[in-house]
């Protein structure tokens, strides 16, 4: 049963094709990631999967239902939450503040105060609630992303390069939070640049270029096919 | 509901201050209970459109019309139709607050950035003006006049003095119990998320859309009630005081010099800078022609660059070291 599908999606920025005729569908449970060079199209992606962005052709449908033109808050309360690759942050409130209003989706008040910061706790932010999200080094504004994603409760989370920038020690919190999120039945659809991570943690691979799918597999598969060495691969060696 | 809001309602310090307030009209001549009467309208409002302006951080320059249809309206009804003024007031709320709804949604349905959203909501405000000047049944540019203030609750009246003193303290204290209790609530952390990035608060699950309304709704309904009084204090509905867009710009300075955004805050702007400029024009009006404003000009600008935040946050570090010691 697929869960989440992205048919044929076509998004053009003027006469830029961010994405072009792109596809794929992912299983409830699974971890996909998505990989590819830089202007590739995945933050397009997830703005147009998110409600954010409305595709100049093509459908999205989520939990068996087409999802086109529906707000990005009706999107979370329906458990599809995403995570920004640009980390919104919100002046004049603290950690604890944010990740309760997240909470508030589905709980009221007083257990939201405290569910919020459990969720700071979980991704390692613990003693930090009452500091202002831009006062926060990079690494922790990147798990108070993830911290807002798992106070929503939600059923499917687009998580794009919340690893980015952080070192291979500072991977490990996130990266426990994921998984334990995939055990308890969450899906997953994570765009990352750190290589070892995506590799041990997808179970499936779509690269895109230039707004097209190129390639899809597992991370073995992934490793071996010469369009993404040469697409994905080459561009960094290149660089 | 956050314990902090039922904490404050059950604060002896709250009902403390209150009951010192309510004494006020034993101890003040007519003079100084007429400006601390003007001081609470203006916290009263000001409080009102901090929910709007402050927590959503949407300067709206229209809650001169919300007073306006309070004030014009309901004197309307009253002179014209011979409308129990208590009808009136809900009359005119509930107009306001479909106002202010419609405005929320233009503001949602067309994307409107801050300025135009100023200057949108100072249009609706300029209309309002126009509407009543150029309409006999609202009193026209010339205004109304209403029965005198006997006294007779069941008429909307108070007496003056310090029965409309007591009726604007109640109103002052309801305006600023409503900003703590949204503040305290979820629709408070959601009007802040909306304030600090709209497309952020989306991604959390906030509705804008919603949210904004309902900002705005409570805010113009309040306004609304705010101006009903306000007429009926001052007696004669004048339509460039009450439906004038220079009573905003007021408002949006208290609430400045006081802290934006915070339950307290236009409060306390409003209870200072109220009183503030009336004596100083009582002092110096006849002295130099314009010299009060002059003064009272200086002190916002010098208050406003030493504390950009406003006054409060001076006040609760204050308090802090107080309760400390
Ligand atoms: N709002 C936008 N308007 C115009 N062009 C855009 C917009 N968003 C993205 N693009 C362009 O679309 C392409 C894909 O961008 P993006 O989705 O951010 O790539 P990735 O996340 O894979 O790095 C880039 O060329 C980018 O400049
Ligand atoms: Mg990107």
């Amino acid at each position: 049963m697929t869960f989440l599908t992205v048919d044929n999606v076509t998004k053009r920025f003027g006469g830029l094709v961010a994405l072009n005729a792109i596809g794929f569908s992912v299983a409830q449970g699974e971890i996909v990631g998505i990989i590819g060079p830089n202007g590739a199209g995945k933050t397009t992606l997830f703005g147009v999967i998110s409600g954010f962005i409305t595709p100049s052709e093509g459908e999205v449908s989520y939990d068996g239902h087409s999802i086109l033109g529906i707000s990005p808050d009706r999107l979370v309360w329906r458990g599809l939450m995403r995570s920004f690759q640009i980390v919104q942050s919100f002046a004049d409130m603290t950690a604890l503040d944010v990740v309760t209003t997240a909470a508030l989706t589905r709980r009221p008040m007083r257990e939201a105060i405290d569910y919020a910061a459990a969720a700071l706790l979980r991704v390692g932010l613990g003693g930090k609630e009452l500091k202002m999200p831009l006062t926060l080094s990079l690494q922790d504004k990147k798990l108070l992303e993830l911290a807002k994603c798992i106070a929503t409760d939600p059923r499917c989370i687009l998580l794009d390069e919340v690893m980015a920038g952080l070192t291979m020690s500072e991977t490990a919190a996130p990266i426990a939070v994921i998984q334990e999120l995939n055990r308890q039945g969450v899906t997953i659809v994570m765009v990352e640049h750190v290589m070892p991570v995506i590799m041990r943690l997808a179970t499936r691979i779509v690269v895109i270029n230039f707004g097209e799918k190129i390639a899809e597999g597992t991370p073995e598969e992934i490793l071996k096919d010469q369009r993404v060495i040469d697409a994905y691969f080459g561009d960094h060696i290149d660089a | 509901m956050k314990q902090e809001f039922y904490d404050t309602l059950s604060s002896p310090i709250l009902w403390g201050v209150l009951l010192l307030a309510a004494l006020l009209p034993f101890a003040l001549s007519s003079y100084y209970l007429h400006i601390v009467t003007l001081a609470l309208v203006y916290v009263a409002l000001a409080s009102s459109w901090n929910i709007v302006g402050g927590m959503a951080g949407q300067v709206s320059l229209a809650h001169s019309l919300f007073i306006g249809i309070g004030a014009m309206l309901s004197s309307a009804l009253l002179l014209k139709l011979g409308i129990n003024m208590w009808l009136g007031l809900v009359i005119s709320a509930v107009i306001s607050g479909v106002l202010g709804a419609m405005i929320a949604w233009i503001d949602f349905r067309f994307q409107l950035g801050h300025l135009s959203f100023v200057l949108i909501t100072l249009a609706f405000a300029e209309m309002g003006a126009i509407v009543v000047e150029g309409w006999e049944f609202l009193g026209g540019a010339s205004g109304m006049l209403l029965p005198k203030d006997t006294g007779d609750f069941l008429a909307f009246q108070f007496g003056g003095g310090s029965g409309s003193f007591w009726v604007m303290l109640t109103l002052a204290a309801v305006c600023v119990l409503v900003n703590v209790a949204i503040l305290n609530a979820p629709l408070g952390f959601y009007l802040r998320t909306i304030r600090d990035n709209e497309k952020a608060a989306q991604a959390i699950g906030v509705n804008v859309l919603r949210y904004k309304i309902t900002a705005m709704v409570i805010s113009a309904v309040l306004a609304s009630v705010v101006g009903t009084a306000y007429v009926r204090y001052l007696t004669f509905a004048d339509p460039y005081l009450l439906i004038s867009p220079v009573i905003t710009i007021e408002i949006v300075l208290f609430a400045t010099v006081g802290g934006l955004g915070r339950a307290y805050g236009p409060a306390l702007g409003a209870l200072l800078l109220v009183p503030l400029g009336e004596v100083l024009r009582g002092k110096l009006g006849s002295a130099l022609p314009g010299l009060h404003y002059f003064i009272y000009g200086v002190v916002v600008i010098a208050v406003i660059l030493a504390t950009p935040r406003g006054l409060l946050p001076l006040f609760e570090r204050q308090w802090e070291r107080w309760r400390r010691s």
